[in-house]
């Protein structure tokens, strides 16, 4: 309101400045991100943040890994859930080093909680050198997919019991991913999934996303995914 | 859920400035959300609203979001495609699914189809202090 007649007009004479910034909101998450990575590659490993919904069996993919894996690499695993140690345990029980981050709420892991689980991990594990560090986000399809973590890929999962129609309904967490993995490929006889349609679907979002399917319980595909990874580390 | 997040980064990036710049008061804020950033805009502005009564700074603050158009690139010729040229939909909250999925073809080419180009901004352009 102006100063002088009360009218409802900006008073030009009144201490009010414009400032110019365009930052991005996420400018101090993704400096951290930033510095996760080096920290990463210091450790001689490259990381893949796994994103998907809950159930769609990121955990499970990660203890089949371990059993394929024994004598071609070494991988470390982040952890993270709203509550609990339970994925951590699962896959300590297969031999594998893990560190569970629990966010208590929070719908995602952001930079500065991947951080942390770094400096735990190379605390509380004195470990073999590992080559691929998995982090596990916190299963949603939705708010992951704005963080950047210091991960070197990206990969979003979904399962065949969800439908071919995630890309489309979700189609963010596909924007920035370098693999699009479906999972539970066993159950293709009971749901109409149509591997066609989900990977159209995720073209038309990156043309540039590559697309795989597994079961990680018979094992089918399987091995074009060990494949994947030992091309990373290559 | 995450534009919680986002608001809250939002605030501490504004305080920073606001400290030194030495304002007392923030009377608005100028916020540009990309239409492929994945952000709910009425999320946002609650969230933006609820929060800023715990902030003394920012009570007054009035939030302004640009909403720029869509921006496809043709998956045949490499045109890049200003999406205000292919409809006249306003912008929502979608990711412009109507035409991702309904097989526009580029306008330019006649043959490619369109996917999103850039657009997954979410920026602080500008800030009012007194």
């Amino acid at each position: 309101m102006c100063d002088t007649c009360g009218c409802q007009t900006n008073n030009q004479n009144s201490d009010t400045r414009l400032i110019d910034i365009n930052k991005s909101l996420l400018e101090a998450n993704n400096a951290i991100a930033s510095k996760n990575r080096e920290h990463i590659e210091k450790m001689g490993a490259v990381a893949i943040n796994l994103i998907s919904s809950p159930g769609a069996g990121k955990t499970t993919l990660l203890e089949k890994t371990a059993d394929m894996a024994t004598n071609l690499f070494h991988f470390c695993v982040i952890e993270g859930d709203i509550e609990t140690e339970r994925d951590a345990e699962r896959i300590r029980a297969k031999g594998i080093p893990a560190i569970q981050l629990t966010t208590g709420g929070a719908c995602h892991l952001d930079a500065p909680l991947v951080h942390k689980g770094l400096h735990k991990l190379e605390d509380e594990i004195s470990t073999t050198p590992f080559q691929i560090l998995f982090i596990e986000n916190v299963g949603n399809l939705v708010c992951p997919a704005a963080f950047d973590l210091g991960e070197h890929k990206r990969v979003v999962m979904v399962s065949v019991p969800e439908g071919s129609d995630k890309p489309a309904k979700y189609p963010r967490a596909f924007l920035g991913s370098d693999l699009f993995l479906i999972t539970k490929i066993d159950l293709l006889d009971y749901f109409d999934f149509s591997i066609e349609e989900a990977t159209e679907c995720a073209k038309r979002i990156n043309p540039k996303i590559r697309v795989m399917s597994v079961s990680a319980k018979t094992g089918q595909g399987m091995d074009k995914w060990i494949a994947y990874l030992q091309n990373l580390i290559d | 859920m995450h534009e919680m997040s986002l608001v809250q980064g939002l605030f501490a990036q504004i305080k920073e400035v606001a400290k030194s710049h030495k304002a007392k008061k923030i009377s608005k804020v100028v916020v540009q959300i990309g239409p492929f950033s994945g952000v709910v805009t009425e999320s946002f502005s609650f969230a933006f609203d609820v929060l800023k009564e715990e902030e003394l700074l920012l009570k007054d603050a009035k939030l302004q979001l640009l909403l720029p158009d869509p921006t496809f690139m043709c998956s045949h010729c490499s045109q890049k495609i200003d999406g205000s040229k292919i409809t006249t939909q306003k912008r929502e909250n979608s990711f412009h699914n109507h035409l991702l999925f309904h097989d526009i073809k580029c306008p330019v080419c006649k043959q490619g189809l369109l996917y999103p180009y850039g657009g997954d901004e979410i920026l602080l352009t500008q800030i009012e202090m007194e």
